[in-house]
């Protein structure tokens, strides 16, 4: 099956969740007229990312009338989409959205919150903890948010669920300009390289782009192939709307060309996995 | 409205001990700070008094021409009653000669420039004294960043930065300070007949509630106004604070390098301790 996926490298306005779902539906009629099948924006994209004590004011829960626009947009367009939502839990979660048809298909809770450095996310927000692939008429997704690309045992749990497409959305700050390209771009793209040709699936990375207190997101969005391939090239630190055209036979041809899948043991993973824990009283 | 109520005799050996402690391990003994003869400035000068001792405290009055006599009164009211060190510095000419070469200059631009002008003398002051400069910024005006950047906001230590106006005043009563300077109307005496409530639209007890109900007890916009507040004034208040956040930080450093000033740099204020 083809899909054409459209990914919004967009700029969200700090805490301004009106101004940004403007945005939203402003790019969503742009991918709408290009004949895109999905929609793609990146982390906290309606809400803005260096929040701090604005955190709590922009929490949104997941039946919020605010959506309403964003919803009636997908009878004609699957939309992902990043924002802070304020749990049933009465926690807040740094959370995506998967939008299809009229209804909510999917939301994920961002796992691994950074919290060192320039990084406060666990001082605002709590930590998800489930890690789902969920069926939509384009085939098995998962979606990651940023800091969790970084770990592959995360990447490792939506291969163990059969997602084709993982969405990842990001709010990378750059760092690092001493190589033609951000260090952090590199890396971004060197586990993206990795985990597609291993996992043979495809992964959508959409960074979002703009300042915030010093921080300037990168952009550097694309799509990146289980054989190898970047598509939709986004460009770095620019508002984009880019566009391609997957084809998710690559993954079968790919899982004929290098087998990894019917060599795959889940019951090893887990019986090694009991294992460490036991020996380490439940603990990393 | 709020109860502000606090139990003033704790507050006044916290801030006597903060004052004594920051001062000392910055490697000073003394203090400077302006002495408009306000409120704020006079209860600082109270407070840096019994940390410091007299002799360790050094007011400047600043006056323009435009001043209130009366402030300049109460200010030296105050320095005799303490027995404090002072000098007066009158700013006319200085801020005169930069004002007449300007065509138009708004009350704002004059307000902030003399405000900047007193900072400027203020911290020169403080390296001839060997002294730390005072701030008298109250919890009210630091919120609403009702004060000028770079200029009366600027100073080494804020000893009652966490106090609301409201609570100000009962606290002056606590250390005595006379019913006159108590009880005169709030003013950043930038020019003549400013005062801070009708600038800012409610009188203080109003202000103070709106903010403590959205600062401390995290209310909201929409909780706050059901309980009876005025929309307007808190809309207005409320945009004052977001407006001014910029005043309350560390302008942004663009960063690309793996540690960067403000962002992932983050040794504490006091580390030279």
């Amino acid at each position: 099956m083809k899909i054409k996926i459209a990914l919004a490298q967009i700029n969200p306005l700090l805490g301004d969740i009106g101004k940004n779902r403007e945005k939203h539906l402003e790019f969503i009629e742009k991918a709408i007229e290009n004949n895109a099948q999905i929609i793609v924006f990146p982390e906290l994209s309606i809400a803005g990312y260096r929040l701090k004590d604005f955190t709590m004011e922009v929490a949104l829960p997941v039946d919020s009338n605010f959506f309403n626009p964003i919803l009636k947009q997908s009878k004609k367009i699957d939309i992902a989409f990043g924002f802070v939502e304020r749990g049933d839990d009465s926690n807040i979660y740094n959370s995506a959205m998967y939008v299809e048809n009229q209804s909510i298909k999917s939301v994920y809770r961002k796992i691994y919150l950074p919290t060192h450095g320039m990084f406060q996310e666990l001082r605002f927000m709590g930590r998800g903890e489930k890690v789902t692939t969920f069926k939509t008429r384009y085939g098995n997704f998962s979606m990651l948010i940023c800091r969790d690309l970084f770990h592959p045992s995360l990447l490792f749990l939506t291969y163990a669920q059969k997602t084709d497409i993982v969405l990842g959305m990001s709010s990378m700050p750059l760092r690092g300009v001493t190589g033609e390209k951000p260090a952090i771009q590199e890396t971004v793209e060197k586990a993206i390289d990795t985990y597609t040709n291993f996992f043979s699936q495809f992964i959508v990375f959409v960074n979002r782009v703009g300042f915030e207190d010093g921080l300037g997101f990168y952009g550097g969005s694309f799509v990146g192939t289980p054989l190898g391939k970047k598509l939709a090239i986004a460009g770095i630190l620019q508002e984009k709307l880019t566009f391609t055209t997957i084809d998710l036979e690559e993954i079968y041809k790919k899982r004929q060309l290098f087998p990894l899948v019917r060599e795959e043991d889940l019951n090893i993973v887990q019986n090694n996995l009991s294992r460490i824990l036991e020996e380490n009283n439940g603990k990393f | 409205m709020e109860n502000f109520s606090l139990n003033y005799e704790l507050v006044k050996k916290f801030i006597i001990e903060f004052i004594k402690e920051e001062v000392h391990s910055n490697g000073f003994n003394r203090c400077v700070l302006g002495l408009s003869g306000g409120l704020d400035s006079v209860l600082v000068a109270y407070l840096s008094k019994e940390a410091l001792g007299k002799e360790n405290v050094k007011a400047i009055i600043m006056p323009y021409k435009t001043s209130n006599p009366a402030s300049k009164e109460d200010a030296l009211v105050t320095i005799t009653h303490l027995g404090i060190l002072y000098e007066t510095i009158d700013v006319t000419k200085i801020a005169d000669a930069y004002f007449k070469k300007e065509k138009e200059m708004t009350n704002i631009r004059m307000g902030n420039f003399l405000a900047r002008t007193r900072m400027s003398i203020l911290f020169d002051k403080s390296r001839e004294f060997e002294a730390l400069v005072m701030g008298t910024s109250n919890k009210s005006e630091l919120i609403l960043g009702y004060s000028t950047w770079h200029g009366d906001m600027a100073a080494s230590l804020c000893p009652i930065g966490d106090l609301y106006k409201t609570q100000i005043f009962e606290f002056a009563q606590f250390m005595k300070i006379p019913k006159k300077i108590r009880t005169k109307k709030p003013s950043a005496d930038l020019w003549p007949g400013q005062t801070d409530e009708k600038e800012l639209g409610a009188k203080y007890i109003q202000i103070d509630s709106i903010l403590t109900l959205y600062v401390d007890q995290r209310k909201t916009k929409d909780e706050i106004i059901a309980m009876g507040y005025s929309q307007k004034i808190v809309e207005s208040l409320l945009n004052r604070i977001k407006k001014t956040q910029f005043k309350r930080t560390l302008p942004p450093v663009a960063k690309f390098s793996p540690r960067t000033f403000g962002l992932d740099f983050l040794y504490p204020h006091d580390l030279t301790k």
